[in-house]
């Protein structure tokens, strides 16, 4: 039988007792010390919004590691119902809906590279001059057309002098420039570009009341392109602050109208994802029979010309743009850390209107558009006569402007 | 008499003659608020079957003289008796909170109860024509 001794007080009194030590060290330890346990995420199979949202961001970060063309084919794989955009519409007061789906802002008149008014080589404008004028007078003069009417009359007169325009001019601005020389010209191509921009209430069927993103294609076939290796200088800054504002349609699309349609999901610039000219330069389109002036003015749709000649350069141009930084391997979660810039011209055969389009951003999705702040601009002129008539082999009224702003356009070259 | 009617004809219309009737439309517009949000610059109506696109264009601009620059035409079907519905763009942007005579259709919640208060008191009250003979009594 042990005899119990009572115990002293000492090791209460000291600080640096045992029982003092293991308190005063726990909360220094506990910020420095691993967790037993793993990370508490929501459910990945589970039918709640956590797990769908969860599914979702994993999808996005693993796309961040696969290349522009896995990204492509991810984000375009899945078909669903989309609006389809035409570059040409009849739709009235359609620029200012395009211009709300594309997140862009439209400035009058031509970006300060164009408009400050620069010395131009008198022999390289004459050289042009006779090209564009040999072009006309061949479609209108010396081949024979059929004078009465044409069926598809831009088909048979616009087409062929454009064609002869642009290949002559390119061949012959290849010694100011050096980069047309490596610059690759086509005609006809396809340029495609399918993006989604705002929700929409689903209003009947079994999905009934859900929000879903509305999903938009165009598909646009331009009368040519010049694709060059190297972008072109941006021509404002990315973040720049541009005092228009983007116009907020709060209106249904179908109400422009525009229509729904499900088919494959294309982005296309051009040409494929491996060609080396992958990034545009200039565009040429042609006005549509159907929306040429003489007969928008016989329906009593005069003012809506302008309107229509806008809205194809934004919607293009988007499009063109749009695609470009696709292949780059930008899309809407990882928006675009250069500008993407482009340009077109759009004529009816005697009207020429010049368009220059900068794209600062690509997230217009309802998950990216929340805190971005870019906006896409779109600078555009009004349509410019080239000449006035055609009389017996000889061209009345040529404007010179027309012809500058041409050549200007063609000798836009990157900073080497 | 009434076979005088019968004799008396319209002379026979050949170019240059001086126009002595009119022959109006049978058709009748009627211009309804959308159900449906529509821009500013549509104008929504309820036409006959048998009108087309054109014969609303030329309707509206011949005798109204309103310019229309687009129509467009749907059938509304399943609903008793089937109806056409013109949505007309104008040219200019029409605001129809400043038209006053829509205002009218716009009856507030309250006007609807007082008419109907006012309607059950006039059902309540006894028939006129006893002349404040009690209906105890009657049939």
């Amino acid at each position: 039988m042990a005899s119990c001794s009572r115990l002293s007080l000492h090791p209460f009194l000291s600080s640096a007792s045992v029982r003092l030590a293991c308190n005063r060290n726990v909360q220094v330890e506990a910020s420095t010390a691993k967790s037993l346990y793993p990370p508490i995420v929501p459910s990945r199979t589970a039918k709640s919004k956590a797990a769908k949202r969860r599914v979702v961001t994993e999808f996005f970060e693993q796309l961040r590691s696969c290349t522009a063309q896995e990204k492509i084919r991810a984000l375009t794989r899945v078909q669903r119902k989309k609006y389809v955009i035409y570059p040409h519409t009849f739709a009235l007061n359609a620029d200012r809906w395009y211009q709300h789906y594309t997140k862009t802002t439209f400035l009058n008149g031509l970006p300060e590279k164009y408009e400050s008014a620069s010395v131009v080589d008198e022999s390289v404008l004459s050289e042009v001059r006779a090209v564009v004028c040999n072009s006309i007078l061949q479609e209108h003069w010396h081949a024979k057309k059929g004078r009465t009417f044409i069926q598809k009359e831009q088909e048979q007169l616009v087409t062929p002098f454009l064609r002869n325009a642009v290949c002559g001019l390119k061949n012959l601005l290849a010694k100011e420039s050096r980069v047309l020389t490596l610059s690759s010209l086509d005609f006809d191509p396809q340029v495609n570009y399918y993006w989604l921009r705002g929700e929409r209430t689903i209003p009947e069927g079994h999905r009934r009341g859900r929000v879903e993103p509305m999903r938009f294609q165009i598909d646009d076939k331009p009368h040519s392109q010049i694709r060059i290796p190297q972008q072109l200088p941006e021509f404002v800054p990315l973040e720049a602050e541009i005092s228009a504002e983007v116009p907020v349609i709060t209106l249904a699309p179908d109400l422009l109208p525009l229509f729904r349609r499900q088919y494959d999901n294309h982005i296309f610039i051009g040409a494929k994802l491996e060609d080396p000219c992958c990034y545009g330069h200039t565009q040429f389109h042609v006005v549509p029979d159907r929306f040429r002036r003489d007969k928008m003015s016989k329906r009593g749709l005069s003012d809506q010309v302008e309107v229509s000649l806008r809205a194809n350069g934004i919607a293009s141009l988007f499009a063109w743009t749009g695609a470009q930084a696709m292949y780059q391997g930008f899309w809407s979660e990882e928006d675009v850390s250069r500008p993407f810039v482009s340009q077109a011209v759009i004529t009816d055969g005697q009207f020429f209107s010049f368009f220059c389009y900068q794209l600062n951003t690509l997230a217009l999705s309802p998950s990216a558009d929340g805190n971005n702040s870019r906006k896409n601009v779109c600078w555009g002129t009004e349509s410019m006569q080239l000449y006035e008539r055609i009389t017996d082999g000889d061209i009345v009224g040529l404007n010179d402007a027309v012809l500058k702003l041409l050549l200007q356009f063609l000798l836009n070259k990157p900073q080497c | 008499m009434s076979f005088l009617f019968y004799l008396f004809r319209y002379p026979l219309y050949q170019l240059g003659n001086p126009q002595l009737r009119i022959f109006r439309p049978t058709f009748n517009l009627a211009l309804v608020r959308p159900g449906k949000e529509q821009p500013p610059d549509t104008v929504q109506f309820r036409i006959p079957m048998e009108m087309t696109k054109f014969d609303v264009r030329n309707y509206l601009e011949k005798i109204y003289s309103v310019p229309v620059a687009a129509v467009r035409t749907r059938i509304q079907y399943l609903k008793r008796p089937d109806y056409k519905v013109a949505y007309v763009q104008l040219v200019s942007v029409i605001l129809f909170s400043q038209i006053s005579f829509l205002r009218r259709i716009r009856s507030s919640v309250e006007e609807m109860q007082e008419k109907f208060m006012e309607d059950e008191c006039q059902r309540q009250k006894p028939d006129p024509r006893r002349g404040g003979v009690t209906e105890w009594f009657g049939l």
